[in-house]
């Protein structure tokens, strides 16, 4: 079955089954539709070639088996479940535009169905529920299943929790990078005042049945959302890999359902994708109604899509919690246990429970949309703000999902390039869970400005203000275990200080916010979203980017590229901060949120070009990280010992681990980051130690 | 104690918590009718809650000590599947908190215009459902495999009744029947009925018996296979589907427990 170049028969199937799918839209545009000129454009030929595209490519690239079985099923049920939809519409009686919608060829309500019935094909196509449906039937399985060798076992069912780690985190890197792309697109069209290329004329720009600045809407919503998508999977992939291997564990508590909560994020992308073909949505990543309730096809698919990666999160969060409750090894104690550790159980707390509501939410608003059930509807007795609350009581403490990690990876790695203990142990601990503990009161400080009730701004301004007590507990540990300590500084530990700095300035730019009177003043600048990615790249991506760099010799054995590591990072970073410190200085100068053009009379035209070329930077430098992180696996350096002289466990085997990883269990006899402490001891190999107490 | 008198006990225990339940539904409905205290609503559907959770989903036996401490034994892992079904109800639980406050936000203290003879019929039904649950799983823990089929076929057909007597009657899925039964229930065509878009209290009580109804639904899926692994002589001393399938539809009823006091006991009728 291993065919020698595959990713070329991939290309070429995508070119192929591309241009046949192109054609079968725009035959299905004339002659159902009977449209005179069909729009080259159109969102009936595009929707229709990224379906058959994709699924070709990875049929090229890996037979018809794994993610290539769930694509097919995926475009078929989507088809089938549209047409089955249309074929009851039919029966009851309509037809013409309620059958057939010119733009987006299916109706809404074929549309979401085909979706639903779509996603529940790609899992069951790519086989990931096959075990469970065994199990109904009354037929045991083995626990665990071998996996192939080489790159095959990452595009297909595994039950590994380094090989979905590993999967997780390719997924959300190319998911960076779409979602980055979008943002170089939109940021392009800002870089001067007046329109370059998104034009507001129908003649001139009708791209997926939309104009210009609808485009550029869709594009910013998208760049939000998916960003947002990734950093949960990244988030997955991190705690996945390590997580398991620091409490050693031989798996996750719940393997069968780690892999379903995988795969079930891979469909939810694909609806990503579909939402901007379908005309695309001009409402933001929040869906805010009552313009989502208007908005075209597209906004659906984003709604079906966050509720489906939300699962994603919500079970993969479960079995974090599970695993660290049930399987820790010997010894490890609560407050014995790595301080990542204590971050992912912060993080899962979060995604557990919050999640369900912006689901919720969003499916409020696909029922309103379908069924006129009138919940956000001023009309029918709703109350729009009533989304605002149910969304805003996941989407603020998401931030903390994406963040916790971020810090504990933070946490995690300080001590091994300062060679010093991290202080206040404790207190870091405590910190993480704190921070997720007030996340859960803070919510409503996003909507000083949307006419919710007077009395509730106060309350959510303190709340919001304590989140900084955690946060700086956090803060004064790093610089603590710094003190005095023997930095080293290689690629990881660079990005664990970039984090550090650029985490204090998306914190110290948080309280203007939290105040009402500013905020009211603030509210929808570009100085939140200098103040946000300020956050998110502090609290995540400079962090992710440290956790890449530090355990992927542990992954493959190699390690990456230290010059091209380094260059990654001294041009992302001065990049990166000249771009905030921009957005938040024309935002206090008045420059609105989300909006494809501005009046030159404001003089932000020299700053916007700023902007756009820093941006530049950093997809380039991201660029030069991609091609390390893709060379380093074949040609890299070999790395398979204790490269960063860590008390870590996983450090004290040899890279890469094992499949079933530790061969020879571990006990914890000593604090986990006493470095430098002459004859202290974390953890010690024997068979004994497999016998557990807790 | 003897294995014989404790079997016993437990059924006995099973039978005096749902005395417990009925009566309380009983009391709601009373007052529901006569001086409609809100907070005495709240109150009773805590407790409800409380004792199901306790009694009937046996929460305590997430404390239980681990007497084998390998992993990869039955009993390990058991323990373990039983901390991650709990850690879904919670998380479930959040759904349904949502359309609650959903509910509170749109409705504040009115409820929408309903059958009350209808609705305290269906909460009886499915409290009956979940005595005959308990049942059973007593009776699978002793070993009587024949004693849990017969138990959770009941099961099964009043949780089948409640999810008809839902989706048929309440919504008017098949409106002939719907009338038929509503007549028997004292109902006489002078009441206009909800639909999905006719308003907020429509929207409301659509969204939550929705979400409700499905659960339902999985919960007869979950007890069916269960039934048909035991008709199969699948499960001796290993029988933790059982408890699952036990547990999340107690849970399912856990969740009606509140929704019936919110969607038809609590306030005055909605405009």
């Amino acid at each position: 079955m291993i065919k020698k170049n595959t990713v070329g028969s991939g290309l070429l199937l995508l070119l192929i089954a591309g241009a046949v799918g192109y054609g079968v839209g725009l035959g299905l545009d004339a002659v159902v539709l009977k449209t005179a000129r069909p729009n080259l454009v159109g969102s009936i030929p595009s929707a229709f070639t990224l379906l058959f595209a994709v699924s070709a490519f990875f049929f090229g690239l890996y037979g018809y088996r794994g993610i290539t079985r769930g694509l097919v099923w995926q475009v078929v049920g989507t088809l089938l479940g549209a047409l089955f939809v249309t074929g009851i519409r039919a029966l009851m009686g309509m037809s013409g535009n309620e059958l057939f919608v010119a733009r987006f060829f299916f109706s809404e309500p074929a549309w979401v169905f085909g979706a639903l019935v779509g996603v529940i094909s790609f899992i069951s196509g790519v086989g990931v529920m096959d075990d469970w449906m065994k199990w109904a039937r009354g037929i045991d399985t083995p626990d665990h299943h071998e996996d192939e060798p080489g790159w095959q076992k990452y595009f297909s069912v595994s039950l590994d929790h380094k090989v979905i780690g590993i999967q997780y985190t390719v997924t959300a890197l190319v998911l960076i990078s779409v979602g980055g792309l979008f943002a170089l697109i939109f940021r392009t069209e800002l870089a001067a005042s007046g329109f370059q290329f998104l034009n507001p004329d129908p003649t001139k720009f009708n791209v997926f049945s939309q104009t210009g600045p609808q485009m550029y809407n869709t594009l910013m919503s998208l760049h939000g959302i998916i960003m947002i998508i990734s950093i949960l999977l990244g988030v997955s992939g991190i705690i996945n890999y390590v997580v398991p291997l620091l409490v050693g564990a031989s798996d996750m508590a719940f393997p069968r359902m780690n892999a379903f909560a995988y795969w079930v994020a891979v469909p939810a992308s694909v609806l990503m994708l579909m939402s901007l073909v379908l005309g695309g949505f001009d409402t933001g990543w929040t869906g805010y109604p009552p313009l989502s309730a208007k908005a075209p096809v597209g906004m659906q698919m984003f709604f079906l899509g966050v509720f489906t990666a939300g699962w994603s999160s919500i079970l993969g969060a479960l079995n974090v919690i599970a695993t660290v409750l049930r399987m820790r090894a010997k010894g490890m104690t609560a407050m014995r246990m790595p301080i990542f550790v204590w971050a992912g159980i912060a993080t899962s707390i979060i995604a557990l429970t919050a999640t369900q509501l912006i689901g919720l939410s969003f499916q409020l608003v696909m029922f309103q949309r379908l069924f006129g059930m009138g919940f956000f509807d001023p009309a029918k007795g709703g109350n729009p703000v009533l989304f605002q609350h149910l969304f805003w009581f996941y989407s603020h403490p998401a931030v903390y999902v994406f963040v916790l990690p971020g810090l504990g990876v933070i946490s995690e790695l300080l001590p091994v390039f300062a060679r010093k203990p991290l202080f206040g142990y404790r207190w870091i601990a405590m910190s993480s869970l704190g921070i997720a503990l007030v996340g859960f009161v803070v919510w409503a400080h996003h909507m000083f400005t949307s006419g919710m009730n007077e009395y509730l701004r106060v309350p959510f301004m303190y709340s919001t203000m304590l989140v900084a007590v955690p946060t700086g507990v956090k803060f004064f540990s790093w610089v603590a275990t710094l003190w005095g300590g023997k930095i080293e500084t290689p690629t990881p530990m660079l990005f664990v200080l970039g984090a550090i700095f650029v985490f204090l300035l998306g914190g110290i730019t948080g309280p203007p916010n939290a105040m009402v009177a500013v905020d009211l003043h603030l509210h929808d600048t570009y100085w939140v979203v200098g103040h946000f990615h300020d956050t998110i790249f502090g609290g995540f991506v400079f962090p992710f980017f440290a956790a890449i760099y530090y355990w992927y010799p542990k992954a493959t054995g190699r390690r990456m590229n230290e010059f091209w590591g380094k260059v990654h990072f001294w041009l992302m970073t001065p990049s990166f901060l000249t771009l905030t410190f921009g957005m938040m200085f024309i935002g206090l100068r008045g420059m609105r949120r989300r909006i494809a053009d501005y009046d030159p009379a404001l003089g932000f035209d020299s700053a916007h070009l700023i902007l756009t070329i820093c941006a530049f930077g950093i997809a380039i430098s991201v660029l030069i990280f991609f091609i390390n992180f893709f060379y380093s696996m074949k040609k890299g350096e070999m790395a398979t010992g204790n490269v960063w002289n860590s008390r870590s466990p996983e450090w004290q085997v040899p890279s890469p681990m094992p499949a079933h990883n530790y061969e020879v269990p571990f006990e914890v006899v000593g604090e986990p980051y006493d470095y430098g402490l002459a004859g202290s001891k974390y953890v010690e190999f024997s068979a004994s130690a497999g016998k557990k107490h807790h | 104690m003897t294995h014989k008198q404790e079997k016993s006990s437990m059924l006995g225990q099973g039978v005096f918590i749902f005395v417990y339940l009925a009566v309380m539904t009983l009391i709601e409905f009373g007052i529901a009718l006569t001086f409609n205290s809100t907070t005495l609503l709240v109150v009773i559907a805590l407790v409800k809650a409380v004792l199901v959770v306790y009694y009937y989903m046996h929460i305590y036996e997430l404390n239980a000590e681990d007497h084998d401490a390998d992993e990869s034994s039955y009993e390990y892992k058991t323990a373990t599947n039983r901390l991650g079904l709990w850690l879904f109800l919670i998380s479930d639980s959040f759904v349904f908190g949502g359309l609650m406050v959903m509910r509170i936000n749109l409705l504040g203290l009115t409820h929408p215009h309903l059958n009350q003879n209808l609705g305290l019929f269906v909460t009886a039904v499915l409290l009956i459902s979940s005595f005959f649950m308990n049942r059973g799983e007593t009776l699978m823990k002793n070993g009587d495999r024949k004693g849990f089929i017969t138990n959770t076929m009941i099961t099964l057909v009043l949780g089948l009744f409640f999810f008809l007597g839902v989706v048929v009657v309440e919504w008017r899925g098949i409106p002939a029947v719907a009338e038929f039964v509503l007549a028997l229930f004292g109902e006489h065509g002078d009441v206009v009925p909800l639909t999905p878009s006719s308003g907020a209290p429509g929207a409301a009580f659509f969204m939550m018996t929705g979400m409700h109804a499905f659960h339902v639904l999985t919960g007869l899926i979950f007890l069916l296979i269960v039934m048909n692994n035991a008709r199969k002589g699948l499960y001796d001393e290993k029988h933790y589907p059982v408890e699952a399938a036990a547990v999340y539809w107690h849970f399912v009823d856990v969740v009606w427990i509140f929704f019936y006091p919110a969607l038809y006991l609590i306030g005055t009728i909605a405009k």
